[in-house]
């Protein structure tokens, strides 16, 4: 079955490190959907969250081979309802020709804050699951996006559950 | 004690028991060349005419010692010019540590003089690489360096070190590497669904490749398939892995494997497949292979499962330890009624030979020959094309490392450099290089090099005077249109051998041909044979590409 999952990694913080697994991806012709790097919490590693398109036999491949990888420590995918996943994004948009007290409204469905205001465009920072921004971000695409910027996804397992172990 | 880099990286390859290695000087490797100088009576260095052979030698070198070898090189073009060396390891997971110099760390990323991003360019054909630039985590690297390429699924790292590094003095304590050792991540469940699947089936054969010659598992191998009772095929990097002697032996796999390992492919129940990777040149139709099949795979490597075909069953970990774990789970069978019906197609693949003729030599004929004057242990080396797949036909491997070629990457100019580091590691063997004179001519300059270290290697160029394979293709699938396959080159072989130093001699058609290679092999000279064969010799049979036995070719005009 095709579906969106998501891979944790657990990395050495080597120079190059995100070269090695990007052009991993890209040799053997996986899709990104999303991807995000930060510190993991543990001296001298990297968590790197990677989205990818693909059904169960991909995905297994696609573990295996960034196993492969002498810095890639941990590689494992974050079941979708087992995880908890967040993205955060900024997003500005036009306000000429409309009501400015019903975008806010709309944004605050959202809890989405207004982050700055320019002659003629609101910025708005919103986070929460992938698909709730998807759906925030679908909502104010009737006024216009003039820009946007979205971090990409983080994610953790549910439980006491951690790849740092 | 305190050394300089360069002394370091001598020490280093000494702690790991190297004692040859392959290259070539320039100025970002100045260091290291006077380290080699001052260690010379330790590390024998071999010259080679380009760095290209100095890495295929490495390859060459590893490949027959189950060693790891290393091939050292300049910065830039020296650098570059070790890629298709390095990435033609990488395919067939050979292991070799190449070292690269590049420029001073203050002249990194200024595009200086002959600096090259080897690191960035290398990533893909490597099973990791290092750029050091400081001293102090050398030693380090180059141990990490080797525990990487000879363990798990063996394969190329590369070391990058700027000039300064290895010039820059460091404390330096020898440490003696620990063995290595490849955890089996199966456990006993895992053997026993193997073991059940093993004794249900009726008609099980064995597809083995390159997988087992790197674990040194042949005996188990042996053990295993007599224990089992199953037909053999090998991938062509299989070869000499098991015995072509031995009763259960069918033969090469795939393209231009056998008829009865195809007919044996689809009509087994059961396919156990053992360090091998369904290469497109193995499993040409990737959902017809093994069609009426289950498949149990053994490997080392967890990617390598479920890549192109679907496995029922898989054993992960050492090959030396999982055949033998599994030949101790499986009950003894016997196969009669389905190894006869294997036999009856090896008698029935009638593939239609040319017609011998006075104006030419037939390559079997040759191939045939020369296996008469070689001894078991003897290596035998070949280039890319039709002659390498003669030789894979009709060449009977007896032992393990003896058969050096380039399987997965498929590189024309392999030959002779691998050839001089088979030579160079196996002084006591007769090496024989089968080329084909399109290859030859693209690494011939190694001559230089076979010369220098009077090498006792025999190069028979099967010469055709075309690009055979790609003729062949053509002739197929292009309506005979022979675009750029007759290069219309008058090269003389023998002629070349000379101007090189090498005795050159020719064979002319199969009367003479006994007669040139007794002489040639009643010598430990180098020689090189211009061998001429019929520019219309094809490599048959031929299962086309993305296809099945069902399609087989057996005749060509």
């Amino acid at each position: 079955m095709e579906n969106k999952q998501i891979i944790g990694l657990l990395v050495h913080n080597h120079p190059g490190v995100l070269l090695r697994v990007t052009s991993l991806i890209s040799r053997r012709g996986f899709n990104i959907d999303s991807l995000t790097v930060s510190p993991a919490g543990m001296d001298g590693y990297s968590r790197m969250t990677i989205r990818i398109n693909g059904d169960d036999d991909k995905v297994e491949q696609f573990i295996s081979q960034m196993l492969k990888i002498v810095d890639v420590k941990r590689a494992e995918v974050l079941p979708e309802n087992g995880s908890v996943a967040s993205e955060l994004v900024l997003i500005k948009i036009g306000t000429d020709g409309h009501d400015n007290n019903e975008i806010i409204a709309v944004t605050a469905k959202y809890h989405a804050s207004l982050v700055n205001i320019g002659e003629h465009s609101m910025t708005f920072r919103a986070s929460g699951t992938p698909c709730e921004i998807d759906t925030f971000v679908a909502e104010l695409d009737v006024y216009g996006i003039i820009e946007m910027a979205r971090t990409g996804i983080a994610a953790l397992e549910n439980g006491d559950k951690s790849l740092s172990r | 004690m305190k050394l300089n880099g360069s002394e370091i990286i001598a020490e280093c390859l000494l702690e790991q028991g190297v004692d040859t290695v392959f290259g070539y000087p320039g100025g970002a490797v100045l260091n290291i060349y006077d380290a080699l100088y001052k260690y010379s009576d330790k590390i024998t260095h071999i010259l080679s005419s380009h760095e290209q052979g100095a890495a295929h030698a490495a390859d060459g070198y590893a490949r027959t010692t189950g060693k790891c070898g290393v091939v050292i090189a300049t910065s830039g073009p020296g650098a570059t010019n070790l890629v298709t060396g390095i990435a033609t390891a990488y395919m067939d997971s050979v292991p070799i540590v190449a070292i690269t110099g590049n420029v001073t760390n203050d002249l990194l990323a200024r595009d200086s003089f002959q600096e090259v991003d080897i690191c960035g360019i290398s990533m893909p054909i490597t099973k990791h690489n290092f750029i050091v630039k400081d001293v102090k985590d050398l030693a380090n690297v180059i141990r990490k360096a080797f525990k990487i390429a000879m363990s798990g699924r063996k394969g190329p790292v590369l070391i990058d070190i700027p000039k300064d590094v290895t010039g820059a003095m460091c404390e330096y304590e020898p440490v003696s590497p620990a063995a290595i050792v490849n955890p089996t991540v199966s456990d006993k469940a895992n053997f026993e669904t193997a073991a059940e699947i093993i004794a249900e089936s009726e008609r099980p054969m064995i597809y083995m490749g390159g997988g087992v010659v790197s674990a040194d598992a042949e005996k188990e191998i042996l053990e295993f398939a007599e224990k089992a009772d199953c037909p053999v095929a090998t991938s062509v990097m299989g070869l000499g892995g098991f015995p072509a002697s031995h009763r259960l032996f069918m033969g090469t796999i795939g393209m231009h494997g056998g008829y009865e390992t195809g007919k044996a492919t689809d009509n087994c129940d059961l396919i156990i497949t053992i360090g091998a990777r369904f290469s497109d040149r193995v499993a040409g139709d990737r959902e017809k292979f093994g069609k009426n099949a289950k498949i149990i795979q053994l490997d080392i490597d967890k990617a390598e499962i479920n890549k192109n075909v679907k496995i029922d069953a898989y054993i992960l970990g050492d090959l030396k330890y999982t055949l033998k774990t599994l030949t101790d789970t499986i009950k003894k069978a016997e196969h009669e009624d389905w190894l006869a019906q294997v036999n009856e197609w090896g008698k029935n693949s009638s593939v239609s030979e040319t017609p011998r003729s006075d104006e030419y030599a037939h390559p079997y004929h040759v191939i045939e020959a020369v296996r008469k004057l070689t001894k078991d242990s003897d290596i035998i080396v070949t280039d890319v094309g039709q002659h390498q797949m003669w030789v894979s036909q009709k060449y009977r491997f007896e032992q393990p490392r003896t058969w050096c070629t380039s399987g997965g990457l498929g590189t024309m100019g392999y030959g002779l450099g691998a050839a001089v580091g088979s030579a160079v590691a196996n002084p006591e063997k007769t090496v024989v290089l089968f080329t084909g004179d399109g290859s030859f001519h693209m690494n011939l300059n190694e001559l230089a090099t076979v010369r220098s270290y009077n090498l006792n290697i025999k190069v028979i160029v099967l010469n055709n005077t075309v690009l055979g394979m790609v003729r062949q293709w053509q002739k197929l699938f292009y309506g005979r249109r022979f675009s750029q396959t007759d290069p219309r080159r008058k090269t003389d072989f023998a002629k070349l051998a000379e101007a090189f130093g090498i005795k050159g001699m020719r064979i002319h058609n199969d009367d003479d041909a006994e007669s040139v290679l007794n002489e040639a092999f009643s010598t430990k000279e180098p020689i090189v044979i211009d061998c001429r064969i019929s520019p219309d010799e094809n490599v048959l049979p031929m299962i086309p590409p993305g296809k099945t036995v069902d399609d087989l070719i057996t005749e060509m005009e």
